[in-house]
């Protein structure tokens, strides 16, 4: 029975990530598809053949730019956010939980208005419509989450190991590489994941700060959306969507509770 | 070589005073233990030396050097803790061979000195184990054997039995004493389990609200208490009160003589008598007598609360057939009679806990 119930409910799970795909993947095998008919009529290749052929470069360069934009983004949020949960997680000092509130506030706060108020800032220092802006602005909505995930991490982390480690003759920097990173290592992967989700689909803000010279993957996916032409757009999501797919599949093996609990 | 002094350490921790003009000599190859009740500050004397609490005064010196600023990495002291910490992403011989590999020794040289490691705590075969396959006591084992394997000048062991049953503890204890009499290696041992100490340590040194009380060799501890409070520690429950008269101790319960040495005369002092050194029985051979309170029967022994006038006695008698209520006589053998010497008379304090 119980057997039963799992595979009901694994095979549900799957389905639901599996069955918005289907509709994605027969637009993007479309000419034509017209209300009221079932299935597109005709079938066909062009929208692929536009993505891969005419507009594969565009389409490669920005894959590129975002891939590289999301990478560098998980990378410092990770760096920045390890840290930051340490303390939160191992000390108790006065404002913590004025911390934890201020972190939400990337989150609470409309993006739009966050990007919009950046947008003067970073104009004034040069940074708008660069690389480095890009990957600022995708940090304030990426690091409340990476610090999170890692406050969880280490409120369960053990600090005799490090005083194990150190006794037994590592150095500062040795108990950093070799106990205090493995140990921590599944929940350091969970939320450079996440920061690196979170920065691959984001629009808005890089469009405010990248003001269009940043063309990540969401920027020209939203402007073939916008020239209404179904097939090309179903077949560009899916380029959009494979390679998040491909990083949460790399990563499988660190989600799930142990990442999160840390150890004792 | 292995010779570590303490010296007046103070610890604080959080403001409060843990450890108070803390003095102890361990000298080469010797095995001393610390014991006290949990809280007394124990682990805290032990991370001190090893570098992880730094003392607010005090001078710790390791073979003749003191090591106050050196780092614990720098120390020539490793400290197994209580619970094995062996870090779950490396197996029992990379788990051993931590320190090595961190002080950069050649892997050949490295692997060698595991093997002999690992056959000496009786871990041989199972070098590429992951840790959560092995059971508590040879996650113990591994722990120990990964500070074994440096060499260290001075061995830290916190109360590394504790996380035990009771007969795995009796195995690990008889392997300790035998790898510590084999290898002669300077070991300072956490306990707050005083027949643990009493078994295998050479001496033993008692620490009580953060102060060292008495330090000597088991048998001292045990029939020669400095204090009171030693003696209560050590299981001592009877204490009577009594002046000194002429070389003799007067008290209600009997006149007894006064050890060499003493000097006190017309002093009050306070005796102790063990509990199992105490005679009681049902006919009037004994002088003093007395009412049985409470009787618990422990197997081997039965404890008696035997009152005789205002004082409460406890006895352990292999004889098991009293009762509540039943009227006794009682017997002070007198030389079991323990006079602490005048320096020490803390009996209204003990009476207050």
């Amino acid at each position: 029975m119980i057997g039963l119930a799992r595979k009901i409910v694994a095979g549900g799970v799957v389905a639901a990530v599996i069955l918005p795909f289907i509709p994605l993947i027969m637009w993007s095998f479309s000419n034509r598809w017209f209300y009221p008919d079932l299935w597109p009529r005709p079938w066909g290749t062009r929208a692929w053949e536009y993505v891969l052929g005419i507009a594969g470069s565009q389409i490669t360069a920005a894959l590129g730019r975002s891939l590289w934009v999301a990478a560098v983004t998980a990378v410092m949020a990770v760096v920045v956010g390890t840290p930051a949960g340490r303390a939160l997680g191992l000390y108790d000092f006065k404002g913590k939980d004025l911390v934890s509130v201020l972190l939400t506030l990337p989150v609470i706060v409309p993006p739009l208005c966050v990007a919009m108020g950046l947008h003067l800032w970073f104009i004034k220092l040069g940074l708008a419509e660069t690389f480095g802006g890009v990957v600022l602005v995708h940090l304030t909505f990426c690091l409340p989450y990476t610090v999170f995930v890692m406050w969880g991490v280490f409120s369960n982390y053990n600090l005799d190991f490090e005083d194990q480690a150190r006794s037994l003759g590592a150095s500062t920097l040795q108990v950093m590489y070799r106990v205090m990173l493995p140990l921590t290592f599944s929940g350091i992967v969970v939320a450079g994941l996440f920061a690196f989700l979170l920065s691959w689909s984001q629009y808005l803000s890089t469009l405010i700060i990248g003001g269009g010279k940043i063309t990540t993957l969401p920027i020209l996916l939203f402007a073939l959306m916008g020239s209404g032409d179904r097939p090309v757009a179903a077949s560009v999501s899916i380029v959009f969507v494979v390679p998040a797919f491909l990083a949460l599949l790399l990563s499988a093996r660190h989600l799930g509770r142990r990442s999160i609990t840390g150890v004792r | 070589m292995g010779e570590l002094i303490l010296k007046n350490i103070n610890i604080r921790y959080g403001g409060e005073p843990v450890v108070r003009d803390f003095n102890l000599e361990v000298r080469n190859g010797e095995m001393v233990s610390l014991l006290g009740p949990s809280g007394a500050g124990k682990t805290t004397v032990l991370k001190a030396v090893a570098g992880l609490i730094r003392p607010e005064r005090g001078e710790i010196l390791i073979d003749g050097y003191s090591v106050q600023d050196l780092p614990p990495e720098k120390r020539d002291a490793v400290m197994v803790f209580q619970k094995p910490l062996l870090f779950p992403f490396m197996n029992v011989m990379q788990n051993v061979g931590f320190g090595l590999r961190m002080r950069g020794e050649p892997v050949r040289e490295a692997r060698q000195r595991i093997q002999e490691i690992l056959a000496l705590t009786q871990l041989g075969g199972l070098e590429y184990r992951k840790v959560h396959e092995l059971s508590g006591g040879q996650q113990q084992r591994v722990s120990l054997a990964r500070a074994l394997v440096l060499k260290p000048a001075i061995l830290l062991l916190d109360e590394p039995l504790s996380n035990l049953d009771a007969n795995l503890r009796q195995q690990m204890r008889e392997l300790i004493q035998e790898i510590q009499a084999q290898t002669r290696i300077t070991t300072l041992f956490v306990t707050h389990d005083q027949a643990e100490a009493l078994m295998i340590s050479h001496r033993v040194s008692l620490l009580l609200n953060g102060r060292l009380r008495q330090v000597g060799k088991p048998r001292e501890l045990f029939y020669r208490p400095a204090d009171p409070e030693v003696a209560r520690f050590f299981g001592a429950r009877n204490f009577i009160q009594g002046r000194v008269k002429d070389g003799w101790f007067q008290s209600e319960f009997g006149t007894f003589q006064v050890p060499q040495g003493f000097t006190a005369n017309g002093d009050w002092l306070t005796a102790t008598i063990r509990p199992e050194d105490l005679r009681v029985s049902p006919d009037s051979q004994f002088e003093i007598q007395g009412e049985i309170q409470k009787i618990n029967f422990e197997g081997s022994a039965t404890r008696i609360w035997v009152r005789c006038r205002t004082t409460e006695f406890v006895v352990l008698t292999s004889e098991a057939d009293f009762f509540p209520g039943q009227n006794v006589r009682i017997h002070l053998p007198p030389d079991k009679i323990r006079i602490f010497p005048p320096d020490s008379k803390e009996f209204e304090k003990i009476e207050e806990i």
